[in-house]
C-alpha cells in the first residue's frame, strides 16, 4: 500500500481508532495539558512533536493508561471496551494495556526487566495475556524478535548485556508480540547513535508498512517525525498549536512556533 | 469480697501457652484465611518459647486449635523423632495436655515441616504446615508491600517468566520444593517447602490445611475441596520427584517419597521419608498388627 | 490410644540441653542480683530489645542464657507474650522527663543548658589490669555541682518549631487507648507512625547500628546532626478504672533527635526512643528514621527494609534455623538437577 493510497479520502472518512477529547491536567499550579484533543485512524501514524515540557510524553502516558487527566475522555474503537477508558478500573486497564496497547519507552529500563532474558521479556507479555503453552511462547517470542530484526542468537541474553539499539528492538518485540491495536513510541530512538537510529527507524518503518500497525510516535526530533508519521501534532506548553499532514505542516508551517521549529531544524 | 476471690489465681502461663487475646486474634485470621483460600493474612505473630524460623508460625496455629482431647503428630522432613519435631511435640503436650502420636491415622492435628504424610488425611484431621517464607513472589519481588499489590492485581507474569527461563536454560522446570500453586483459581501461594511429590495432596483434599509463617507474620489456608494447581505450561506436564521406582532399604516400601543415603562405597540407598509409615511397614512384615491407611499414591500414581 | 515413645532424637535433645545448662551451673537469686548490679547498661539494652521493662527479669534472662543476648531477648519476649495488657500508660512528653543527661551538637548552648550526666565519652579507655592482680578499681567519688541542674528540661525541637526552623507536621490525634500496638498487630507498610517507632524501640542494637552507620557513611540521603540526646527517667502514668491517674513507677528511657536540612528549606527531624539507656541505638535509630522519608523502595534506609531486618528475634531465629535439616528440599532440588543433566538444552524447536 503506498502512502498515497493510505491518505485516500475514503480511509480518512472511516471511523477513527483513537479519540481523545478535552484532556486537561495540572500538577499544582503547573499546567501539563490544556484542552488537548487527538484522533488516530486505523493504520495511521500520528507524530507528536514538541520540546521537553510540552506535554507530549504525558499525553502518550495517558494513551497507555498509565496516567489519568483531570478532565477529558479517551475511547478506543475495540469490541471489548466501550465508553471513557479513564473510567475503567485498575484491573480492566491492565488487561486492556497488556492485550491491546504496545509501548516502547525512550529508557529501556522502564519497559524491560533488564536481568531476565530478552525472549523472556517478550514471553512475559504473552503470559500476562494468558498464553500457557511453552512451545507457543517460545515460537511467538522468537517471531516477534525476528520481525524486530533482533539477532536471534542472542535472544536468551538479558537486555543489560545488550547495546542500546538492541534493547530498543527487544522493547519493540515485546510491544508487538500480541499484535496490538495501538503501538505507542516515546522517543524510541533518542539517545542512540545516528547510524543505529536510522536502522531502528528502518525496522519501525518496515513493520508499519507490512502490518499497517496504528502508531503514535512522540519525538522532539522533526527528522524522526518526518520519516515515520503521516500526520503531526505540534505541542507547546500543554496545548496543540498546529496539526495536519506531515508534508503540509513542515512545508508550510502556520503557527509561529512551528515555523521556528522547522527553521531551526533546516 | 476481695481481689483474690474475684479473680482466678495467677498462673505463669495460660492454657495452650498463648493468652486469650492472642488466640482470639489468630482464630479470626484463620477464619479469614479459610474464607479467602491461598490469600496471605497478616497476623501479629507473638513470640513463643522457640526461636523464630523453627516453626513458630505452625506452633501458634496449633496452639490455637489444640484442646485436651487433641492428638498431635509433629514431623520434620517426614520424621517424628527429628530433634525439632520432638521438641515441638513435647512442648505442645506440656502446655495443653493433648495426646502425642507418631501415627498419622491417630492424629487430629498434624504439624509438619517440609512434608505431608503419605497416608491420606481425613476430613476430621487438620494439617498445619510450617512456612519459612510465605511469599511466592519473593524471588521476583523482595519488597513485601509491592508483592501484596501484585497479589491484589493477580499479577503473576513474573512467576511464569521464571518457569519459562528454566525451560529455556535447562530444558525442564527446575523448581525443586516449594512449588508455587494457584489456589481456587485466584491466589498463587507457596505450599511451604514440601517436595513437588506432596503438592497434589493439597488439591481437592478432604482435610483442612493451614500454612503459617511466624517470623514473616502471615498465615493462609487451603480449605477442604479447594483447587490447588501448580503453575505449569499446558504442554509441559507437572513432574513430581522421580521416586516411584525406588525401594526403601529398611522397610521395603515403594512408591513413596524417599531420603537418599549416600554410601561410602559409592551410590546411594533410599529410605522412606515418612518415617512412621516405614516403621509400620516393618512391624507388619514382622507380623504385628500395624494399620496402614490408604495412601495418596498407589503404584507410583497419584490417586488423591 | 496414642502411641508415644522416646527415641534417639528426644534423648539427644534432652542431653544436649543438659550439657549446655551444666556449663552454666546453678542459677540462684544472688547470681541474678549480681548481674543486675554489675551490668546496668547490658540490662538496659536487653530490656529495650525485649520491650519489657523489668531489670530483675532481664537479669534472670541473661543468667539463664549465659549472656547470649539473642537468647535472653527471646526468653523475655516469649514470657511477655503471655502477659495480659492491663493498662495503657499516658504518653510521655519531653519536658516532663527527669533528665540525667542532655546534649545537643547543633548549638553551643541550648535553652535549659547542656547536661553532661554520666558518660565515658571523654574517658581514656584504659583496661584496669591491676584488678586482676588483686588491686581493686575504686571509682573516685563525684563532687556535686554547687547548683543542681533542673530535673526537667524544655524540648529543643519545640523552640525550633516556634522559631520556624523545623517543620511541624500535622499530628494525628489518637486516644491513648487506641495507639496502635505492634506487639498485637502485624507490621504492614507504609507503617503507622506508632508501629515504626515501636519497632525501632525494640530493634536489635547491633542491626540498627549497622544500617544506621551505612546511612551515616553515605548510603543514606541525609547527614545527621544530633539535635538533642537524652538519658532520662519517665513517670509511667496509668489510669485506675475509677478514673484516678497514678504513677506506676519510673522507667529509664533514652531518646535521640537528629536533624538535617530538608528539601522544604526547613530542618527535618528523625526520632528514636527506647527503654533503658542506649545511646548508640537511639542515635542510629533516629538517623534511620530521618532517612526513611522518601527513601527508594528496597534501599537499605527504606523503612520496610530497616524494620524487617533489625528485628532481633526474627533475624537471629532465621539465621540459626539453617542448622535444621533441609534434606527433603535438598532431595527435591537434586531430582530437578539430575533431570536437567539429561535434557538437551541445544535441542530447540523450529518456529512454526
Amino acid at each position: 500500500m503506498s502512502v498515497l493510497d493510505r491518505l485516500a479520502p475514503e480511509l480518512i472518512t472511516g471511523a477513527p481508532l483513537l479519540v481523545m477529547q478535552g484532556i486537561a491536567k495540572r500538577y499544582g499550579p503547573v499546567v501539563a495539558l490544556e484542552d488537548v484533543a487527538a484522533t488516530v485512524w486505523p493504520g495511521e501514524v500520528l507524530g507528536i512533536v514538541g520540546e521537553s515540557g510540552s506535554g507530549k510524553s504525558t499525553l502518550l502516558r495517558m494513551m497507555n493508561l498509565e496516567d489519568t487527566p483531570d478532565t477529558g475522555t479517551y475511547t478506543l474503537a475495540l469490541p471489548e471496551v466501550a465508553g471513557n477508558l479513564f473510567d475503567l478500573d485498575r484491573f480492566a486497564r491492565r488487561q486492556l494495556c497488556a492485550r491491546r496497547i504496545g509501548i516502547v519507552y525512550q529508557n529501556p529500563h522502564q519497559g524491560l526487566l533488564m536481568g531476565h532474558s530478552s525472549s523472556g521479556n517478550v514471553a512475559e507479555r504473552l503470559l500476562v495475556a494468558g498464553e500457557r503453552r511453552f512451545a507457543t511462547l517460545r515460537a511467538r517470542a522468537r517471531e516477534a524478535l525476528d520481525v524486530s530484526e533482533f539477532p536471534l542468537n542472542r535472544m536468551d541474553d538479558p537486555p543489560r548485556l545488550l547495546s542500546g539499539g538492541m534493547q530498543q528492538r527487544v522493547q519493540l518485540a515485546k510491544a508487538i508480540a500480541l499484535e496490538p491495536a495501538l503501538l505507542l513510541l516515546d522517543e524510541p530512538t533518542t539517545g542512540l547513535d545516528v547510524s543505529v537510529q536510522a536502522l531502528v527507524l528502518d525496522t519501525l518503518k518496515r513493520l508499519q508498512r507490512d502490518r499497517a500497525i496504528t502508531m503514535v510516535i512522540v519525538s522532539h526530533d522533526l527528522g524522526v517525525i518526518r520519516t515515520m508519521a503521516d500526520r503531526v501534532m505540534v505541542m507547546r506548553r500543554g496545548r496543540v498549536v498546529e496539526e495536519g499532514l506531515v508534508d503540509q505542516v513542515f512545508q508550510d508551517p502556520q503557527h509561529p512556533y512551528t515555523q521556528e521549529l522547522v527553521h531551526a531544524k533546516l | 469480697m476481695s481481689l483474690s476471690n474475684l479473680t482466678r489465681p495467677w498462673a505463669a502461663f495460660s492454657y495452650g501457652f498463648l493468652d486469650p487475646s492472642a488466640k482470639r486474634e489468630i482464630r479470626r485470621k484463620m477464619i479469614k484465611a479459610i474464607a479467602v483460600p491461598g490469600c496471605q493474612i497478616p497476623y501479629a505473630s507473638r513470640e513463643v518459647p522457640i526461636a523464630r524460623g523453627w516453626g513458630t508460625g505452625g506452633l501458634q496455629v496449633t496452639l490455637t486449635l489444640i484442646k485436651p482431647a487433641s492428638v498431635v503428630k509433629v514431623i520434620d522432613q517426614g520424621a517424628d523423632d527429628s530433634v525439632n519435631a520432638a521438641s515441638i511435640r513435647r512442648f505442645l503436650s506440656r502446655v495443653s495436655g493433648a495426646g502425642e502420636t507418631w501415627d498419622t491415622l491417630a492424629a487430629t492435628i498434624v504439624q509438619s515441616r517440609h512434608r505431608i504424610p503419605e497416608e491420606r488425611l481425613r476430613d476430621d484431621q487438620v494439617l498445619v504446615l510450617q512456612v519459612p517464607n510465605p511469599e511466592p513472589l519473593r524471588p521476583v519481588q523482595p519488597n513485601m508491600s509491592i508483592a501484596r499489590q501484585m497479589h491484589a492485581d493477580a499479577d503473576y507474569g513474573r512467576l511464569w517468566l521464571v518457569l519459562y527461563e528454566q525451560m529455556v536454560r535447562s530444558g525442564r522446570i527446575m523448581q525443586g520444593a516449594a512449588y508455587p500453586a494457584l489456589v481456587n483459581g485466584r491466589h498463587v501461594m507457596t505450599p511451604s517447602p514440601i517436595p513437588r511429590w506432596d503438592v497434589p495432596k493439597l488439591n481437592m483434599a478432604r482435610h483442612l490445611t493451614f500454612l503459617s509463617a511466624g517470623r514473616e507474620k502471615r498465615l493462609y489456608a487451603v480449605p477442604p475441596f479447594t483447587r490447588v494447581e501448580p503453575l505449569v505450561f499446558s504442554d509441559v506436564p507437572y513432574k513430581v520427584e522421580d521416586h516411584t521406582r525406588l525401594t526403601c532399604h529398611r522397610s521395603g516400601l515403594t512408591g513413596v517419597f524417599m531420603n537418599e543415603i549416600p554410601q561410602a562405597a559409592g551410590g546411594s540407598v533410599f529410605e522412606a521419608s515418612d518415617s512412621h509409615l516405614g516403621i509400620k511397614a516393618i512391624r507388619r512384615a514382622e507380623g504385628d498388627a500395624a494399620e496402614i491407611g490408604p495412601l495418596w499414591y498407589q503404584n507410583g500414581e497419584f490417586r488423591g | 490410644m496414642a502411641y508415644v515413645a522416646t527415641r534417639g532424637g528426644e534423648r539427644a535433645i534432652e542431653q544436649a540441653e543438659r550439657l549446655y545448662r551444666e556449663q552454666l551451673g546453678t542459677i540462684d537469686a544472688a547470681r541474678v542480683q549480681g548481674l543486675r548490679d554489675a551490668l546496668p547498661w547490658l540490662i538496659d539494652r536487653v530490656m529495650g530489645e525485649a520491650s519489657l521493662y523489668d531489670a530483675d527479669l532481664a537479669a534472670l534472662a541473661l543468667a539463664q542464657a549465659g549472656g547470649d543476648l539473642y537468647e535472653a531477648v527471646l526468653l523475655l519476649r516469649a514470657w511477655r507474650t503471655t502477659q495480659p495488657r492491663i493498662a495503657i500508660a499516658a504518653p510521655v512528653l519531653q519536658e516532663d522527663l527527669f533528665t540525667h543527661r542532655r546534649i545537643s551538637a547543633a548549638f553551643k548552648d541550648i535553652p535549659g543548658g547542656q547536661i553532661l550526666g554520666p558518660t565515658l565519652d571523654y574517658a581514656h579507655r584504659l583496661l584496669a589490669t591491676d584488678v586482676l592482680g588483686g588491686a581493686d578499681f575504686v571509682p573516685v567519688p563525684v563532687t556535686p555541682a554547687p547548683q543542681a541542674a533542673p530535673a526537667q528540661q524544655p524540648s529543643l525541637a519545640a523552640w525550633q518549631k516556634a522559631m520556624g526552623l523545623v517543620a511541624d507536621p500535622p499530628r494525628a490525634e489518637v486516644a491513648t487507648d487506641d495507639i496502635p500496638d505492634v506487639t498485637r498487630e502485624p507490621l504492614l507498610f507504609p507503617a503507622a507512625r506508632a508501629h515504626s517507632l515501636q519497632s525501632l524501640a525494640r530493634a536489635d542494637t547491633g542491626g540498627v547500628l549497622a544500617l544506621g552507620y551505612a546511612a551515616m557513611r553515605g548510603y543514606g540521603n541525609a547527614h545527621p546532626t544530633v539535635n538533642e540526646l537524652r538519658l532520662a527517667e519517665a513517670e509511667v502514668m496509668v489510669r485506675h478504672p475509677s478514673g484516678v491517674s497514678f504513677s506506676a513507677g519510673r522507667v529509664k528511657v533514652s531518646q535521640a533527635e537528629v536533624t538535617s536540612k530538608g528539601k522544604s528549606g526547613q530542618l527535618e527531624l528523625g526520632f528514636c526512643a527506647t527503654f533503658g539507656w542506649n545511646e548508640v541505638k537511639v542515635i542510629a535509630g533516629a538517623t534511620l528514621d530521618l532517612n526513611a522519608g522518601g527513601a527508594e523502595k528496597g534501599s537499605a534506609v527504606e523503612e520496610e527494609f530497616v524494620l524487617y531486618h533489625t528485628e532481633p528475634v526474627e533475624s537471629s531465629g532465621f539465621c540459626i534455623h539453617f542448622k535444621l535439616p533441609h534434606y527433603v528440599t535438598f532431595q527435591s532440588a537434586l531430582d530437578a538437577m539430575r533431570g536437567a543433566a539429561v535434557a538437551d538444552p541445544a535441542k530447540e524447536e523450529v518456529p512454526a
